[in-house]
């Protein structure tokens, strides 16, 4: 591979979009070729610049501007669903989009959700347990379950570093019958969590983390045949999903707790 | 409000809530104003809500990025310098800027943030897509409605651009950092 083809390979190399063999050939050439070496460690540079860059977060006002924006929009197609019998309908009823009814539809179960979330901490954890089944599903399903994919944990924790806005603590339960797949970062309630991906066999344990301080009694919970384990450990929420058997779960909770004591 | 609406409702928040975070920050990118961004993430979450039924449940953030982004094209006048492509040769980004704002660039974050500021809405959003929001080619193919082969050339001459430009306003800062020059007068 002369300079010029390797040049040409490096922004691909760097994203992942050569194939196994080429990425090889691709590594052979760049042993032998200085200026390739630096074009990437220069692209590796730019990436952790940008990823340094700042990260801006939906304002809290975006959620309540959403609520008000599609009320009013539903109002001027129709008056608002909740004051439309009260004020005599002006507008017929049956005017308002259906999109836009059930675009009231999503404000409604929002602010209830929000209202609930206050509140009521039980459906606010079920909400907890949907959204990690969800990311579970999405992890099984995908070609790439993990985003860095490694067994050693010194590799997988620094990866985490300007992803998210802490460090999790990353252990490998090889021993333990759990070996480390990797990482990656899912959102859970609309902020970036760690998961850590282990494997049990043929199957997947996705252990979400996340700063906070989780309920006292550990949640066990099952959701559409997935067993969801939610405790606290160190200031962190931990939340382990998996299609494996609950108590085989259980044990995966007793292995990390364990492990994660004795480094401590 | 029928259950079969209240169904199809949390559904649709389900899809767009977790990418919420996400789609304004891309939208910060493309806009470069919080105001404007805000009121495009709102429009684009309505115009989703509009299409919901057409999604078919394949890759939802790939889907939002696409319909904020064509939001943020049709709100814009065709000439808008804001959707001048990055030049098919090579992107020069124009040299100066006052000294005032490369001092508060001073730290590095700062210093990414106006980098990226600085380079045409072509470059700035295939970076953000690729290195912050990780997607592959084929979705940024498909949020940006072009060939693979052009994602990649793009992609490659937004790198180029913006180590142009960071290297540009390092150069900037080590020149004008006071303890560099042995005082203020090297502005």
């Amino acid at each position: 591979m002369d300079c010029e083809r390797c040049a040409g390979l490096v922004d691909l190399y760097l994203d992942g979009e050569l194939p196994a063999g080429e990425a090889a050939a691709f590594e052979a050439a760049l042993a032998t070729c200085p200026d390739c070496t630096a074009r990437l460690d220069e692209r590796r540079l730019l990436r952790a610049a940008l990823r340094g860059a700042t990260y801006h977060a939906a304002p809290p006002e975006l959620r309540a501007a959403l609520r008000q924006g599609a009320w009013a929009n539903a109002e001027s197609a129709a008056g608002t669903a909740g004051t439309a019998g009260a004020a005599g309908s002006a507008r017929p009823r049956q005017r308002m989009a259906p999109a836009l009814r059930w675009a009231a539809a999503v404000l409604i179960s929002v602010a209830l959700g929000w209202a609930i979330g206050r509140y009521g901490p039980q459906p606010a954890d079920a909400r907890l347990e949907d959204q990690v089944v969800a990311g579970f599903l999405r992890l099984s399903a995908s070609e790439h379950p993990v985003d860095v994919a490694s067994s050693n944990r010194h590799t997988v924790k620094p990866w985490f570093a300007g992803r998210i806005d802490f460090a999790p603590p990353v252990l490998d339960l090889t021993t333990e019958g759990f070996p480390l797949v990797g990482g990656r970062v899912d959102v859970v309630d609309g902020r970036k969590v760690a998961v850590l991906v282990y494997r049990r066999s043929q199957h997947f344990v996705a252990l979400y983390l996340w700063p906070g301080e989780a309920a006292a009694t550990p949640v066990r919970a099952t959701r559409d045949g997935f067993a969801i384990r939610r405790w606290g450990r160190d200031r962190f929420v931990l939340s382990a999903v998996s299609d494996i058997a609950g108590q085989d779960l259980d044990g995966f909770v007793a292995a990390f707790d364990r492990r994660l004591a004795a480094e401590n | 409000m029928n259950e079969a609406d209240l169904a199809k409702a949390s559904r649709f928040e389900a899809l767009v809530l977790p990418h919420l975070d996400a789609l304004y920050n891309y939208a910060r990118r493309l806009t470069r104003d919080p105001h404007e961004a805000q009121d495009l993430v709102q429009e684009a979450i309505l115009r989703a809500a509009r299409y919901f039924e057409s999604f078919r449940g394949d890759e939802a953030r790939p889907w939002l990025f696409r319909i904020l982004r064509n939001s943020f094209r049709s709100g814009r006048r065709r000439d808008d310098p804001l959707l001048v492509p990055l030049d098919d040769e090579r992107h020069h980004p124009e040299a100066g800027g006052d000294p005032e704002a490369q001092l508060i660039q001073a730290d590095a974050k700062r210093m990414v943030d106006a980098a990226l500021a600085a380079l045409p809405v072509a470059a700035r959003e295939i970076l953000v897509l690729r290195e912050i929001e990780d997607f592959s080619y084929r979705q940024i193919a498909e949020i940006l409605d072009l060939p693979v082969g052009t994602v990649m050339s793009r992609l490659a001459r937004a790198r180029d651009a913006l180590a142009v430009e960071l290297r540009r306003r390092e150069q900037g800062v080590v020149r004008l950092h006071p303890a560099m020059t042995g005082g203020r007068h090297g502005l």
